[in-house]
């Protein structure tokens, strides 16, 4: 079992998978942008605005999941010592930080037009950019130390606290008076958005999801080429 | 018609501007990566190359990913 789990199985097996996304992911991409840039219908009140849903959403989700995720192997890390967990988070960090980024500014693209203003300085979007220089924060920790055990300390410190916002930016909405709409789509609940629009939208969570974990995996595979070469003489 | 398309009943700045700007940053990010990736395969061979022929034969005969990045690199020459 502990064998399976080996970088030379584990690089085999992500050069399987990169191969498996490459050949699928225009497909999909084709279809999500097919379905959200011509087939679903403009929103009633906002029009065709309403569009930029199509990848403000999954790019705020992922950015979201991102931290979710590095928070939690940074526990464990933290507690169990386990080496590939550092790598792992090392190689999503700056996917999250992409997407966050991308939400932010999409959400800007699509204030103008909905709210009349490009920012504002309310909790939803106040958060978001915290979570932004959380994400920042962290991948500086990876850059700018050298020893991987004060790396380790530092970036899951920068985690436990940057996930405090987490909840803070899911509840925003609900807590205080926000320019932002409340969630349309709940995971417990009915939500309050037309399959016709809620198609295209995981349409194009499943391309955006595709694309993070080609990155994911090819920085993975970076991190593995990078161990390898430094302990070749041991190989 | 494809004007119209294009406009998108006047949101047609922040839609293609929205899409775009994701589609840029995304290519991007992933041709960087690629090329560090590319970066640090070709790093990894000038270092086997620069073994010893019996260091060179255990490299390979104990590691995949040496295996495998030697073969990748072979394929793609």
């Amino acid at each position: 079992m502990f064998k399976f789990f080996s970088s030379s199985n584990i690089y085999s097996l992500i050069q399987k998978v990169i191969n498996f996304i490459n050949s699928i992911f225009f497909l999909i991409l084709i279809i999500g942008l097919t379905f959200a840039l011509v087939l679903s219908p403009p929103d009633y009140i906002q029009g065709d605005s309403v569009r930029i849903m199509y990848v403000h959403v999954p790019a705020a989700w992922l950015g979201l999941a991102c931290f979710s995720f590095i928070t939690i192997l940074s526990i464990l890390n933290f507690i169990f010592k386990i080496r590939n967990f550092y790598f792992i988070n090392k190689s999503i960090a700056p996917i999250g930080l992409l997407f966050t980024c991308l939400a932010i500014i999409t959400g800007s693209l699509w204030g103008q037009p909905t709210w009349g203003t490009w920012w504002a300085w309310d909790a939803r979007l106040l958060s978001m950019f915290v979570l932004m220089l959380f994400y920042i924060f962290y991948i500086l920790a990876f850059k700018l130390l050298n020893k991987e055990e004060l790396i380790v300390k530092v970036s899951s410190i920068i985690a436990i606290i940057g996930s405090i916002n987490l909840p803070i930016i899911k509840y925003s909405v609900e807590w205080w008076t926000t320019l932002h709409q409340p969630a349309s789509i709940k995971i417990l609940g009915s939500s309050s958005i037309h399959p016709a629009m809620l198609l295209p939208l995981f349409a194009m969570l499943l391309v955006f999801l595709l694309y993070a974990a080609l990155i994911f995996l090819m920085k993975y595979k970076i991190e593995i080429i990078r161990i390898k070469k430094k302990n070749i003489k041991r190989i | 018609m494809i004007t119209e398309f294009l406009a998108m009943n006047g949101y047609g700045f922040y839609v293609w501007m929205s899409f775009s700007i994701v589609f840029i940053a995304c290519a991007v990010v992933y041709l960087k990566t690629r090329k560090t990736l590319r970066k640090y395969e070709s790093e990894f061979l000038v270092e086997l190359q620069n073994l010893s022929a019996e260091e060179k034969n255990k490299a390979l005969e104990n590691s995949k990913v040496a295996q495998q990045i030697l073969a990748a690199n072979s394929k793609m020459n």
